[in-house]
């Protein structure tokens, strides 16, 4: 398949997007994270887009959260008929964007954090990664080879 | 086929250590349950609140709508005036529901997150004409005046009017709730450097301290006093949020004692050209600076 017949799709914060189609899905990271999901035997990919890393039990249930992303992303790829054992991951982004030297504002880290340990409850292998550092990133997911394409940002 | 005492001794370590096993992971097991039954408790209190909220609000509403209809059906010699006042009223209704299922939906899509944004170059002084326009009946029952102060200058501001038009919705039809009988629901428009600021005042009794830093949660609602009087199944202020959220706005309450003002700041959308610029770049993956992975 060539390049001209995918789509383009814009990502939006706090929004999961999954398909069979080939898509090349972009969206821009600060201290977000977003993890991309793919099945290289079904050439399916989804992927998300998160805030903060745990849903405070308050606010609507929404992707918006890492730990519900996560798995919301993960749910979505095995209605597409995705086997779980087939899947590797991607993570990016996680930037301290702020460059905040103070901890407790780190939520950049908090959010690597919660995605490298929700993808190994799920028991899935990460195989690539960009995360940390104190830029922003803007990628582009191409749903049916994997691939994922990245250039750092100063600021969006 | 003869067995020793050591092969004897042997299986049996063999099948205690199996047993240990599947106690150990019973354990766990257990543990997990624990913590997800924890869980779904909490959730569960959730929905029943949900759920009863919904009755009232859905099927009186249904229960109303389809009583006038039937009365109409039944008219003999139809009394055009009698008809006029049950349309009227079978209106309200379902425009009150038409409001509840939207926001309903709008919470789905949202912790689907199954969002979009589709911006278009919106007349915000005339969306907001529509919005008190269909809370007109509501406010009317209370004998509440909405008043608009429009010093919103754009005629074009491009953002998703739909999303915008829920967050005024929802935030004017909780001042009417809020407010006592006569009182005046003020909604203020202003342009601040290309900004939609949407100020709505009341004179309601506020909200108590201790419901501030929950008023955006879903299912929760003000005090269980003002409930009684006030319908609403909490999801309201929570889907606001979002959507602000969603279109990089922020929002603001006030609690000043003699009633509450809630700020909603919303910047111009994104132009349409920036998106076509990032799904132009999007196809290209040999673009020198880019890092492959």
């Amino acid at each position: 398949m060539g390049q001209d017949v995918a789509s383009t799709y814009y990502l939006l914060p706090s929004a999961l997007f999954v398909t069979k189609q080939q898509y090349y899905v972009t969206t821009i990271l600060g201290s977000c994270v977003s993890v991309c999901f793919w099945d290289p035997l079904l050439g399916y990919g989804g992927i998300n887009h998160f805030m903060l890393p745990l849903w405070n039990g308050r606010e609507l249930e929404s992707p918006k959260y890492g730990n519900v992303s996560i798995k919301k992303l993960f749910d979505k790829m095995l209605e597409l008929g995705c086997k779980k054992e087939n899947m590797v991951a991607k993570i990016f982004g996680g930037g301290d964007i702020l460059s905040m030297t103070n901890d407790k504002f780190n939520i950049g880290e908090r959010n690597i954090e919660i995605a490298k340990e929700s993808l190994k409850e799920l028991n899935i292998r990460v195989t690539a990664e960009s995360i940390g550092g104190t830029r922003g990133r803007r990628i582009v997911f191409n749903t049916k080879t994997g691939m994922v394409t990245m250039k750092y940002i100063e600021k969006s | 086929m003869i067995i020793t005492d050591e092969d004897l001794l042997h299986e049996l370590d063999r099948r205690f250590r199996e047993c240990k096993k599947m106690l150990d992971e019973q354990k766990e097991l257990s543990r997990e349950l624990a913590i997800a039954n924890k869980k779904l408790i909490d959730s569960e209190s959730l929905k029943s609140h949900f759920i009863s909220s919904i009755t009232n609000e859905i099927i009186n509403p249904f229960a109303s709508v389809l009583g006038l209809s039937r009365n109409i059906l039944l008219l003999k010699n139809g009394d055009w005036n009698k008809v006029s006042n049950m349309a009227k009223m079978i209106y309200a209704e379902a425009s009150g529901l038409n409001f509840q299922f939207r926001n309903i939906f709008a919470a789905a899509k949202i912790e689907a997150g199954d969002v979009s944004i589709e911006s278009v170059d919106s007349d915000i002084c005339e969306l907001s004409e529509q919005v008190i326009e269909s809370l007109r009946h509501e406010a009317e029952k209370k004998n509440i005046i909405i008043r608009m102060k429009n010093d919103f200058n754009l005629r074009k501001f491009n953002t998703d009017p739909e999303k915008v038009r829920l967050i005024m919705v929802n935030l004017l039809s909780n001042a009417i709730k809020f407010s006592e009988e006569g009182d005046e629901v003020i909604l203020y428009l202003e342009n601040d450097n290309r900004n939609l600021v949407i100020t709505i005042v009341d004179h309601g009794p506020g909200i108590e301290n201790l419901e501030e830093e929950s008023i955006f949660d879903r299912f929760v609602k003000g005090d269980s006093n003002i409930n009684s009087v006030n319908p609403g199944h909490g999801i309201g202020l929570s889907v606001v949020k979002s959507f602000t959220e969603l279109l990089s706005g922020s929002i603001e309450f006030v609690n000043s004692g003699e009633g509450c003002r809630f700020t909603v700041k919303i910047p111009e959308s994104r132009t349409s050209t920036d998106i076509y610029n990032f799904s132009e770049e999007a196809g290209n993956e040999n673009e020198s600076n880019n890092e492959v992975f």
